[in-house]
Order: structure tokens, then C-alpha cells, then sequence
């Protein structure tokens, strides 16, 4: 636990080497500042329901939180391969799902089911990620947006409607007693209840994918991103990491998935609807996914933006605006926007300092 | 299965095919997938809603494909020219959330309803089609698309600027050198394709009627279509709109459950069977 690195922006050091006397000091000491700055943000964010008793507002932070780790698994893969995946829904959808006709179906209690669901779409991804991560840009959006097209086309069959029931979704039912982690299925409702788990959840995955980002992994599939080719002339397997990335991706996915049937004790189609895609897509690339709290801001500003637009249908309207306006001008995104910002005024105050 | 059935199914193919060989235009030419297709489809569809009234069914034909070029024309100079530079994907993503804010403006100012179209009142009736009474109207399309193939591969195969085209979608840098002037080709392109999505949109019109969900609805269809039938090749997606059509259609007839599955099957199919798709790069 001493070496974890922290997720906030704190990491991301605005004026990186150059400047002199910014890194001195043991390296240690560093990692063990930014371990203590990981779990003092994990133990406030903890405290949130106390802050925040509108369940409002604490709504809007727990479904952000559970987009967030979509969003963030979808921003992962983007920005550490240069794979954008309209398809994701597949193994959102599927360990929705999986969660919601085990426990409801078959009676399992809802951590297996969780679990379980986890697999589930986690298999799934590896399948798919085996037979695409080849395929080179536009063919990968098109391949994965089938994928995800093709599981809402099966979720709809009138033939799978004792198991899926169609368009009506599947209303969650835990078998008699059983709980999940102390509580029991209306609390799973109760944001005030459900946000300790979402946050844990979303601190843990974050921490994973910040320290597969640095890893010597990390610096693999980036390569292999800038160019395939001269990395397999350098030695490098270029096929391994690229599926690795996207089974951790599909992972991350299912574990929102599952979140998300936990949360709302309900699951449809929509999971694996096109407008689900892309918005998770949208949402990642406008917080800015070469962070790793890109993601998760541009999902909780999404949610808020739905819960405050969802009743005048102009949701759809504001998200295009935001994703051309970021595409064009914002490349990196909400997060990476401040970050350069920030780090231009300190090079300004310092500047004038040293004067 | 009726000889309605298939006609029905090369009706739908005929409209695919009008919208694929745009969008397949300017997926050679520029390298970018235009996502925002659906929604210039859309846009005609509305415009002719919108004249249909006032110039009848003949004039909505005219105007609607006047009205989605200079939106082509736009997306040209507003989009593709200034992010010339960057990622293709990147691009794909702008024209994604252009399409979005296209659709959402349509039903702004056309409402939420499910609008009819009134078609022309010479194609009202049924012909006989050995033997059997078909709608004329599907037959106008049918013939309309069959025209537009025919004249898109004389104009690509037989003209200087086809002869242009096809160069720039082979390589462009090498077609700039020897003289294409290849920002004005792009914008030729943009407009025919923007047209040709009017066209379709004017088409369906009083076929599908007009409501909020069609860009959205055909986009995946084409999109698929023309991954099919291969990168920015023309004859390659008139052939995959066809066999799509012809083959949603008459799956919806024997099995629709199977069916609903097959773009999807197709595209993942043939993607990783041929990553560049049946026709590989050519052109035509």
C-alpha cells in the first residue's frame, strides 16, 4: 500500500524535470507523499454523505462514479493504444445482465453474482479483444460498434424474453435474506448507502490504471500506439500488450456494469444502446483521457448535465456541442486544459520569483 | 417468398446505395468517416417535408439535395479543412457530435412527431409486376438509384475530375504533386455527397416518413455498408447496400429474429476476414 501513487492532479507535476531542484529530495519520500495524498483522498471522499445530505446531489456523485469507470476504462484505452471503442456496452451491458438473471433467475447471492458477472464480461473481453485489437482505426470504431449493436439486438429478441425480458429490462430481485456487503436490497438504492462502494470501487480502479500507466507495461503500449511497426522491429511483442490493455478496459467495464444493476436494481436494454456508447466515449474525451481523472470528471459532469437537461431532451444538443468544441479546441480535454493551465501560471510566478 | 418482398428489399438496398456511395466518396477521398451522414439524410428528408407543400413532390426532389450540398459545402469548409491536420478518427469524432447537435436542431424546429410526405401523385398507383401489383413509388426509387449508380461510375470511370478522384483516394500526396488541386476535388466531393444524402432523404420521405430517429437509424446500416464494402470504394458499397437490403428484407420475412443480427454478423465477418473490406482499395 506505501507505493501506490495518487490519482488526483497533484500527480500530474505541471513543470516536470528542467527546472532544477524539483526533484530533490529521496525519491521514496516522494512516492510515500503521494501514497499518504491517495488515502486522505479516498478517507474524505468517504465522508461525502455527511457533507452532502441533498440525495440530489449525492445521486449525481454515485451514477458519476459508476460512469466514471466506464468512462475511465473507455479513456484508458484510448489514450494508452489509440483504440476508441463505440462498443463497450458490450461488456457494460453484459455483466449487467449476467448480475441481474443470476441473482434474479438462479438466486445467487449478489456478491457472487457479482463476481461472477465480472467473469462474464471480463471473458467476453478477452474473446473480442483477441479478435480486433489488430484492426487499425476507423475498422476498430466500426468493428466494436457492431459488437455492442449486435448484444442490444440480442437483448431485444422476442426469443430471450424468459431470460432477458426484452424491451421491459429485468426488475432485480435478491433471493429471500440475502444481502450484499450488510445491506440489503433497498439500501442498494439509497445513495448515501451505495456511494461507499462506488468510491471505493472507482479509487481502486483509478490506482490500477494510474500504475499500469507507469509500469514498464505502460511504456510498452504506448509504443507500440506510436508506432506498431517499429516496435516489432525493436523485438517487442505488439499483439500481448494491446489485448492485455483491452482486458483490463473490459474489465473496468464490467465492474461499472455491475455497479450500475446494483445501484438502479434494474437493468434493460439501454445498457447496450448506441446513445450509451457514444456518450461514455463522449464523457471520457471531454474530461481528458490522458489523465486518469479525465474520465471520471467528464462522467460526473455528464450525469449532472443529464439530470438537469434529461427532462428538455436538449441533453443530446449540449453533449455534441461539448465533444466538437473539445475535439477542436480542447485536445486534451477538461482535465488536461486546467492542468496546462495551472502549470503556465506557476512557470509565470516562478519566473518573476527568480527576477 | 413474393416478388413484393424482394422488390421491397431492392428498395431499401437502392437507398443504401444512394447514401453509401456518398459517404464511400468521402471516405476515399478525405480518409474520414463521415458520422454525421445519418444526419444530413435527416436534414433532406425534413427539407422536403418542409417544400413539399409549396413546389409539390418534384420541387422537394430539387431543393433538398440543393439545401444537404451547401450543408456538405459547409462540413467542407467549417470542419474538414481546418482539422486537415489532424487524426482521422479525431475528425470522425467531430462530425459524431456535429450529428448529434444536426439532429437535435431538426427536431428544435420540426418537432418530435412522425411527419408524412405526400409523394407524387403520378406514382400513387400500383404497377403490375409479373403479375402481381407492386407500388410504383418504390419502383421510382429503384429506377432513381439505379440512374445515379450508372451516372456516378461514368462520371468516376470517364471524366477528368473521376479520373482525379479515384487518383487522390489511391494517394493523395502523390495526386497533389502531379497537379490535383485536391481542397477543390474535396469540396466537389462534399457536395455531391451532401446531395446524394438529400436525395436518399427526399426518397425515403414519403416511403418511411420523416421522424426524429431516421439519421440515427440508417447511419449504422451504411456505416456498416461501407466498411464492407471497403475503404472509400464506391463499387464495393453499391454491391454491400444491395446484398444488405435484399437480405435484411427477406430475412424480415423467413426468420427475423436471425436477421436483425445479420449487418452485424456481415461487417464483423468480413472485417476480419479482409480488414480492408470486399473491394479492397480500389477505387470504382
Amino acid at each position: 500500500m506505501t507505493t501506490f501513487s495518487p490519482p488526483t492532479e497533484a500527480d500530474q507535476d505541471p513543470v516536470p524535470s528542467g527546472r532544477p531542484g524539483a526533484r530533490r529530495g529521496p525519491r521514496v519520500s516522494r512516492r510515500a507523499w503521494r501514497a499518504a495524498a491517495v488515502v486522505a483522498v479516498f478517507v474524505i471522499g468517504l465522508g461525502l454523505p455527511v457533507v452532502v445530505s441533498n440525495p440530489y446531489y449525492l445521486g449525481i456523485a454515485t451514477d458519476g462514479a459508476v460512469l466514471g469507470i466506464l468512462a475511465l476504462s473507455i479513456g484508458f484505452l484510448a489514450s494508452r493504444c489509440g483504440l476508441i471503442s463505440l462498443g463497450h456496452t458490450t461488456f457494460f451491458g453484459l455483466a449487467a445482465y449476467t448480475f441481474a438473471i443470476s441473482t434474479t433467475n438462479w438466486g445467487w447471492a449478489p456478491l457472487v453474482a457479482a463476481l461472477f458477472a465480472v467473469l462474464v464480461g471480463s471473458a467476453v473481453g478477452a474473446l473480442v479483444g483477441a479478435a480486433i485489437v489488430r484492426t487499425p482505426g476507423i475498422g476498430f470504431l466500426v468493428l466494436t460498434l457492431a459488437i455492442g449493436q449486435a448484444f442490444y439486438q440480442l437483448s431485444v429478441q422476442t426469443a430471450l424474453r424468459p431470460l432477458t425480458g426484452t424491451y421491459d429490462g429485468i426488475p432485480i430481485i435478491y433471493a429471500d435474506g440475502q444481502t450484499m456487503l450488510g445491506r440489503d436490497q433497498a439500501d442498494m438504492g439509497d445513495a448515501s448507502q451505495f456511494w461507499p462502494i462506488a468510491w471505493t470501487v472507482l479509487i481502486g480502479f483509478v490506482v490500477v490504471v494510474t500504475l499500469v500507466t507507469r509500469s514498464r507495461f505502460g511504456r510498452t503500449i504506448e509504443a507500440v500506439r506510436e508506432n506498431e511497426e517499429r516496435a516489432r522491429f525493436s523485438g517487442l511483442n505488439t499483439f500481448t500488450p494491446r489485448l492485455l490493455a483491452f482486458m483490463l478496459s473490459a474489465t473496468g467495464a464490467s465492474v461499472a456494469g455491475v455497479l450500475f444493476a446494483l445501484k438502479a436494481n434494474y437493468v434493460s436494454p439501454n445498457v447496450f444502446s448506441f446513445v450509451t456508447a457514444g456518450d461514455s466515449v463522449i464523457a471520457a474525451l471531454v474530461g481528458g483521457w490522458t489523465t486518469a481523472v479525465g474520465p471520471v470528471i467528464g462522467a460526473v459532469l455528464y450525469v449532472f448535465g443529464q439530470s438537469e437537461l434529461g427532462a428538455t431532451g436538449n441533453l443530446q444538443l449540449f453533449t455534441g456541442i461539448a465533444l466538437v468544441v473539445t475535439i477542436a479546441f480542447l485536445r486534451t480535454g477538461i482535465v488536461g486544459a486546467l492542468t496546462s493551465l495551472w502549470s503556465l501560471a506557476r512557470r509565470v510566478l516562478l519566473t518573476r520569483r527568480t527576477r | 417468398m413474393s416478388i413484393a418482398n424482394l422488390l421491397n428489399g431492392v428498395a431499401f438496398g437502392a437507398l443504401l446505395l444512394i447514401l453509401s456511395s456518398g459517404l464511400a466518396l468521402i471516405y476515399g477521398l478525405r480518409g474520414v468517416i463521415n458520422f454525421s451522414h445519418g444526419a444530413l439524410y435527416m436534414l433532406g428528408a425534413y427539407v422536403a417535408y418542409q417544400s413539399v407543400g409549396a413546389l409539390g413532390f418534384w420541387g422537394a426532389l430539387v431543393v433538398a439535395p440543393l439545401v444537404v450540398a451547401v450543408a456538405g459545402v459547409a462540413l467542407e469548409l467549417g470542419v474538414f479543412r481546418p482539422l486537415e491536420h489532424r487524426s482521422h478518427v479525431e475528425v470522425g469524432l467531430v462530425t459524431f457530435g456535429l450529428a448529434m447537435i444536426i439532429e437535435r436542431v431538426i427536431v428544435l424546429i420540426w418537432g418530435e412527431d412522425t411527419l408524412p410526405v405526400e409523394g407524387p401523385g403520378g406514382l400513387a398507383g400500383t404497377v403490375s409486376v409479373f403479375g402481381s401489383g407492386y407500388p410504383a413509388y418504390r419502383l421510382f426509387i429503384i429506377a432513381t438509384a439505379a440512374v445515379m449508380a450508372v451516372g456516378l461510375f461514368v462520371w468516376l470511370q470517364r471524366s477528368r475530375t473521376g479520373l482525379h478522384i479515384r487518383a487522390t483516394s489511391q494517394d493523395p500526396e502523390m495526386a497533389e504533386i502531379l497537379g490535383v488541386n485536391v481542397s477543390r476535388l474535396s469540396l466537389l466531393v462534399m457536395a455531391v455527397g451532401g446531395a446524394l444524402a438529400g436525395v436518399a432523404g427526399a426518397l425515403a420521405a414519403p416511403y418511411f416518413s420523416v421522424q426524429p430517429s431516421m439519421g440515427q437509424a440508417i447511419l449504422i446500416p451504411v456505416l456498416i455498408v461501407v466498411v464492407v464494402g471497403g475503404v472509400g470504394s464506391v463499387g464495393g458499397a453499391m454491391t454491400a447496400a444491395l446484398v444488405l437490403g435484399i437480405g435484411q428484407t427477406l430475412g424480415n420475412v423467413w426468420a427475423p429474429s436471425v436477421t436483425v443480427l445479420l449487418p452485424y454478423v456481415l461487417v464483423i465477418g468480413v472485417l476480419l476476414w479482409r480488414p480492408t473490406g470486399i473491394a479492397g482499395k480500389r477505387v470504382v
